[in-house]
């Protein structure tokens, strides 16, 4: 079987422009969420006027002045994070490699601001005119087809869109295509531009938004806060990386996806324990193996404790041992680019030895009772670690990684 | 009609359960009401009333039905003093 390997990241959130300073406020333990910035909050009820927000973000230092009106900011994301991991992993897609590399991005939604602005000038202002380029900005197809056509990349280009986790399913989708021989390298992630006054109500009338702030597995969790942003990787074949002399930042080990076929909304610890097993037994891998879980860790009640006792019934006494800890207090639950934005921490971990930190824990809840790195960042080394998404529909998907193998 | 008999009905509507069968001192969860349930039954009553009811007064796994009417008075209350 085909190795796959990570060569290049990228990405862009509330901690951050760019990978090295995502990384960086992730083992520091900064919180990016903070009062919304960009929306009429009055409009939202329940005080939940929180969120991780992009900041200071200047388009035109990152991207063609040129391309700019086609881009919701979905789009911007995806295409920031896309090429800083191009430009790390050194790939250029001429000649074959342009047809034998794929775009796969998670995304939950779509161009949220785009479609609100529109529907708001017809419905509220009364105003019949939209700008032409709206539909090419909303689409959610729009960011992988970007990325094509900013790098030249011609082969199987789609989005993948699993709510939560979508990031996950679209490292899957990529990964599954490299085995199989139908490309050799991919583009890969999540994006998402989700902080619109649309959204935020929809979200708040299902009560999961923390009015205070995110808590994961922490006694008196009151909910997720929304985040936003995009992580994009270069995956390719460990023999293409080798022959490349390029350095490889972790191996991509497994993929492992399940359908709870149960609650629309309400998490099972089944649906999540079989993804994980599966993510595991794709990468040939024991439960001991695995030294680190960047868990779902919505702050959620439900979720929380369901993740805690799937993860007691995937690795049994192993599970005591093991760090676990859910980095969206810091880059928020950014949807569709949660399992992306996961996988730079957990990326990190393996590399620098670092688990980031849950942050706000205020105490142990019963029901979570595993060691979910409190508070700061912690030294330890982590040869393998997966990834947990966990979706709103009942939809799993779980990323393993482990060390890049030796000589790499 | 009392705030709690309105609020019992539309519960039992939602639920799809003997309106006799619910009690103050029963949670939405001992009813059934679980989940987006439980969420549809609170936006219901907030339907009803045309009330806002915070996430504190809507505690799904530990809450009576008694306690949810009495949040639901609350706000009434504010409602007609806020003219």
């Amino acid at each position: 079987m085909r190795r796959i390997v990570i060569t290049g990241q990228g990405a862009i959130c509330a901690l951050g422009h760019n990978a090295a300073d995502t990384w960086r406020a992730m083992t520091e333990g900064r919180s990016g969420i903070g009062p919304i910035g960009h929306i009429d909050t009055n409009l939202l009820r329940n005080n939940a006027a929180i969120a991780a927000e992009i900041s200071d973000f200047e388009p035109r230092a990152f991207i063609e002045e040129s391309r700019l009106p086609f881009l919701d900011p979905l789009s911007q994301y995806a295409l920031v994070a896309a090429n800083e991991a191009i430009r790390q992993s050194g790939l250029s897609f001429r000649n074959e490699r342009a047809s034998r590399t794929a775009v796969v991005v998670g995304v939950g939604v779509a161009g949220e601001e785009t479609r609100e602005g529109l529907y708001k000038k017809l419905y509220s202002e009364e105003i019949g005119r939209f700008h032409p380029l709206g539909i090419v900005r909303i689409m959610s197809n729009a960011p992988p087809s970007q990325i094509s056509m900013a790098h030249g990349i011609t082969g199987p280009t789609f989005t993948v869109a699993s709510a939560c986790a979508s990031s996950n399913h679209a490292i899957a989708q990529a990964a599954l295509m490299i085995r199989a021989g139908l490309v050799d390298a991919a583009v890969v992630g999540g994006a998402e531009a989700c902080i619109t006054l649309g959204l935020l109500r929809a979200w708040e009338a299902m009560r999961v938004l923390a009015p205070d702030t995110c808590r994961p597995f922490s006694a008196n969790r009151r909910g997720l806060v929304l985040g936003e942003g995009a992580a994009m990787f270069v995956l390719e074949t460990l023999e293409s990386a080798q022959a490349r002399g390029v350095t490889v930042l972790a191996e991509l080990a497994g993929v492992g996806m399940s359908a709870d076929a149960g609650d629309i909304a309400a998490p099972s610890d089944a649906g999540g324990a079989a993804a994980m097993r599966a993510a595991l037994q794709d990468a040939g891998m024991q439960p001991q193996e695995i030294d680190y879980i960047n868990a779902h860790g919505t702050g959620t009640v439900a979720n929380d404790s369901t993740e805690t006792r799937a993860i007691h019934q995937v690795f049994g006494e192993h599970a005591r041992r093991l760090a676990v800890s859910s980095t969206k207090p810091m880059h928020g639950h950014a949807l569709g680019a949660a399992g992306a934005l996961e996988l730079i921490a957990t990326i990190g971990a393996l590399r620098h030895g670092i688990v980031p930190p849950t942050l706000n824990y205020l105490g142990p809840d019963p029901a979570c009772d595993l060691d979910y790195v409190p508070h700061e960042a912690r030294a330890m080394p982590v040869r393998a670690a997966i990834s947990n998404s966990f979706a709103f529909g009942g939809l799993n998907a779980v990323v393993a990684v482990r060390q890049a193998p030796a000589g790499s | 009609m009392s705030t709690q008999q309105e609020v019992f009905e539309i519960i039992s509507k939602q639920a799809k359960i003997e309106l006799d069968t619910i009690k103050p001192e029963s949670t939405l969860k001992d009813l059934g009401v679980a989940s987006l349930d439980a969420i549809e039954v609170i936006f219901d009553i907030e339907e009803h009333f045309n009330i806002n009811l915070p996430n504190e007064d809507t505690d799904f796994e530990n809450g009576t039905v008694g306690q949810l009417v009495q949040a639901v008075d609350r706000q009434l209350a504010q409602k007609s003093a806020n003219g």
